[in-house]
């Protein structure tokens, strides 16, 4: 068996497909966010399979979506920075990091 | 085809059998005995011990990890720019050095930040 | 003459040199605002200067310079330079909420951030290209995320900052997926790339491409707060500090739009494409204007109440993405959200003096206003008159326009709505207009001082509301010419 383009998209749609159910159905904000990563990742796999799966331009694969992929990559390790720092400062303040507790702001 | 993974599981086989290897050793050389459960608990004057809190980390220790990560994920930049460096110079000019160069500057302005505010001293 | 892109570089620079002074010199933090404020005003002076795009540093399709991107890099400078100078007003309530191991700490960098974000947000107005989108998205995006949640004490600002996390990052997911869907099928991540191949696209992969291209909207509708993605508005704004408050409503806000026309371009251009994207422009406008107006209605806090407001104007302006088949538009656009960064500062600034003040921002804080504070009092009746649509307002003339542009591209519908909704509005906006007018103050409550250089603000605020609204002239000249 070889392995085609719809493989790899079928697996990254599957990863999508996980990470967006995680984000809607879990409460714990670290598994939220952990979800929120797989779907970046989702992204990546397919960036690369469809990068990798095109006719070669001059001999030369088109490279555009592999260094999307790297700004991808780097944009994740910050906004997870970011978010574990803002997660453990509601941490602190709360003591919970589930969804039902965020409920200062009603009006 | 497969045979071009001969050297994969090869190593695989190494990784694992050094690993069994060590652990049985462990096992057939070491002096520790017959292990029981009841042997293994800590002596509490007779009272059933009861499992201690979580051990505390510092937050000092995820900021450290945070920056380690965010300086580390930055280096994915340089190995495709080292990749055409050569080829890019001898075609365009010094572009791609200035370039990287002013990328480098602003995390190192980042660094001095983060230095300065104290986000990588340890022992406080 | 200098290279356009000298500007957002120059704006990065002014960043880390605010950080830099932050970090090593021990000066009173307000000077880094001040310091701030006087540079972007200088870089706003060069925007006036600008030269043609210099060949081969930087590929064309990855930065444009066209006149709405120099109009909104214009724009986003003055709503940086007045963010700040709100911040400074704000700063005292700020520290309250920050744990101070020293004196001011965390002002610098509430000070400095803004100053990315602006960089940031200008990159997004020229970016031509989904890699550029992409990084300069996610440099306002994460700015912001630090910004919303930055009064660390407040449980309402963590509380906004992890909603803002959390939907965020699942637009941000949403926004690479589709651009991966985008790229499979067309094979460029540059707009101008998509527009050439889009015509060519085979039948049977055309719904991949409307799926990219819902995907990214998704994403899209989040930052310009487009119902149904508009769940984290409320609470967002509500929780943040008010400066931040003002800026993600009016700067996100309107670098969204410019990205959401660029993004569409190609699509509303391609005869494939444009009937099916209409269709669904369409719908989001209409809801949007429906649901933020109502929803707007029952609100009781101002800063609640504004929000609900932000999303129906973005309502409006949905209207004119849906009609962009109509030549005035994209000006129309323009001219909105200008009109929508003076009044939404006006508000904000008046909101921000009296909450400092009462300790609230409840409608019923502004009871009486007009005895407590009759420059205040002024100053919020005219802003709430021009985001209503008042005629003499600049509200008046954005909205206009908007519904002149629709009605040249056969969008009745969202017409008749967008003149209902109108007058929704007039409810809510005048709700508060009356609690300030005929409402007795309340018994603890005291006049509320000015500072001179506040009162000279909201003049000028003021006047430029009524002036542009007689003659929009320039502002309409900025939006056609480079």
């Amino acid at each position: 068996m070889t392995l085609t383009l719809g493989h790899f998209l079928l697996v990254s749609g599957l990863l999508f497909a996980l990470g967006l159910a995680g984000v809607m159905l879990r409460r714990n904000i670290i598994v939220i966010f952990m979800c929120l990563e797989m779907m970046l990742n989702a992204a990546n796999l397919s960036l690369v399979a469809f990068s990798r799966f095109r006719p070669p331009i001059d001999g030369m694969p088109d490279y555009n979506a592999q260094i999307l992929v790297f700004f991808i990559i780097t944009v994740a390790a910050a906004e997870v920075a970011v978010g574990l720092a803002i997660i453990v400062a509601l941490f602190r303040a709360k003591q919970t990091v589930h969804v039902e507790d965020l409920n200062s702001l009603k009006f | 085809m497969l045979i071009d993974f001969l050297p994969i599981l090869l190593h695989v086989v190494v990784a694992v059998g050094f690993a069994t290897v060590v652990l049985v050793l462990n096992i057939a050389l070491g002096r520790a005995g017959k292990r029981t459960k009841i042997k293994d608990t800590a002596y509490e004057c007779g009272v059933i011990p009861e499992p201690g809190p979580q051990p505390r980390f510092s937050v000092k220790f995820y900021l450290v990890a945070m920056l380690f990560i965010l300086f580390d994920i930055e280096v994915v930049f340089m190995y495709p720019w080292a990749v055409v460096y050569r080829d890019y110079i001898a075609q365009h000019g010094m572009l791609i050095f200035w370039s990287m160069l002013s990328f480098v500057i602003i995390l190192l302005f980042g660094y001095a930040y983060a230095v300065k505010k104290g986000a990588l001293e340890w022992g406080r | 003459m200098i290279v356009p892109y000298a500007l957002e570089i120059s704006v990065v620079c002014v960043g880390i040199f605010l950080l830099m002074v932050d970090a090593f010199l021990k000066t009173d933090k307000t000077t880094i605002a001040w310091t701030g404020v006087v540079v972007l005003l200088a870089i706003f002076g060069l925007t006036f200067a600008l030269g043609p795009m210099p060949k081969g540093v930087i590929p064309e399709a990855f930065y444009v310079l066209d006149p709405t991107a120099l109009f909104f890099k214009r724009f986003l400078l003055l709503a940086t330079v007045l963010t700040l100078i709100l911040s400074i007003d704000y700063s005292p309530v700020y520290q309250k909420f920050v744990p101070a191991a020293v004196p001011q700490a965390g002002l610098g960098e509430f000070f400095t951030l803004p100053v990315f974000a602006c960089a940031g947000m200008m990159f997004m107005v020229s970016a031509n290209d989904f890699i550029m989108i992409f990084v300069a998205l996610e440099l306002v995006t994460i700015t912001f995320y630090v910004l919303v949640a930055s009064m660390r004490k407040n449980q309402g600002s963590l509380e906004a900052g992890v909603k803002y996390l959390i939907l965020g990052a699942l637009s941000t997911g949403f926004l690479v997926y589709g651009i991966t869907w985008l790229y499979g099928i067309t094979g460029y991540t540059s707009l101008d790339g998509i527009q050439s191949v889009l015509p060519r696209v085979p039948e049977q992969y055309q719904p991949s491409v409307l799926f990219g291209l819902g995907l990214v909207l998704v994403a899209l509708g989040f930052k310009v707060a487009a119902v149904p993605f508009q769940f984290w508005v409320p609470d967002v704004y509500q929780g943040a500090p008010t400066p931040v408050t003002a800026y993600l409503s009016v700067a996100s806000k309107a670098a969204g739009f410019v990205v959401l026309l660029r993004v569409l371009e190609p699509f509303v251009t391609t005869p494939t494409f444009q009937v099916k994207v209409f269709g669904i422009l369409t719908i989001l406008a209409a809801v949007t204007l429906i649901l933020g107006n109502l929803a707007a209605m029952s609100q009781q806090n101002l800063k609640r109440l504004l929000a609900y407001s932000s999303i129906a104007h973005a309502g409006y302006l949905l209207v004119a993405v849906a009609s962009l088949s109509a030549p005035g538009a994209k000006v129309a656009i323009g001219f909105y959200l200008g009109g929508y960064l003076l009044m939404t500062f006006l508000a904000f600034l008046v909101l921000l003096n009296v909450a400092k003040v009462s300790g609230g921002d409840d409608i019923r804080d502004f009871n009486g206003l007009g005895k407590r504070s009759p420059v205040l009092a002024l100053a919020l009746l005219i802003s709430m008159l021009s985001l209503a649509g008042l005629p003499f307002t600049i509200g008046f003339l954005g909205k206009f326009f908007i519904f002149e542009a629709a009605l040249a591209s056969g969008q009745y519908v969202l017409v008749v709505l967008g003149a209902i909704t109108v007058a929704c509005g007039f409810y809510y906006y005048l709700k508060v207009v009356m609690a300030m007018y005929w409402q007795p103050p309340a018994p603890s409550a005291t006049n509320i001082q000015v500072s001179p250089f506040g009162q000279f603000l909201i003049a000028l605020l003021v006047l430029a509301i009524i002036i542009f609204g007689i003659f929009p002239q320039p502002i309409l000249g900025a939006l056609t010419h480079l």
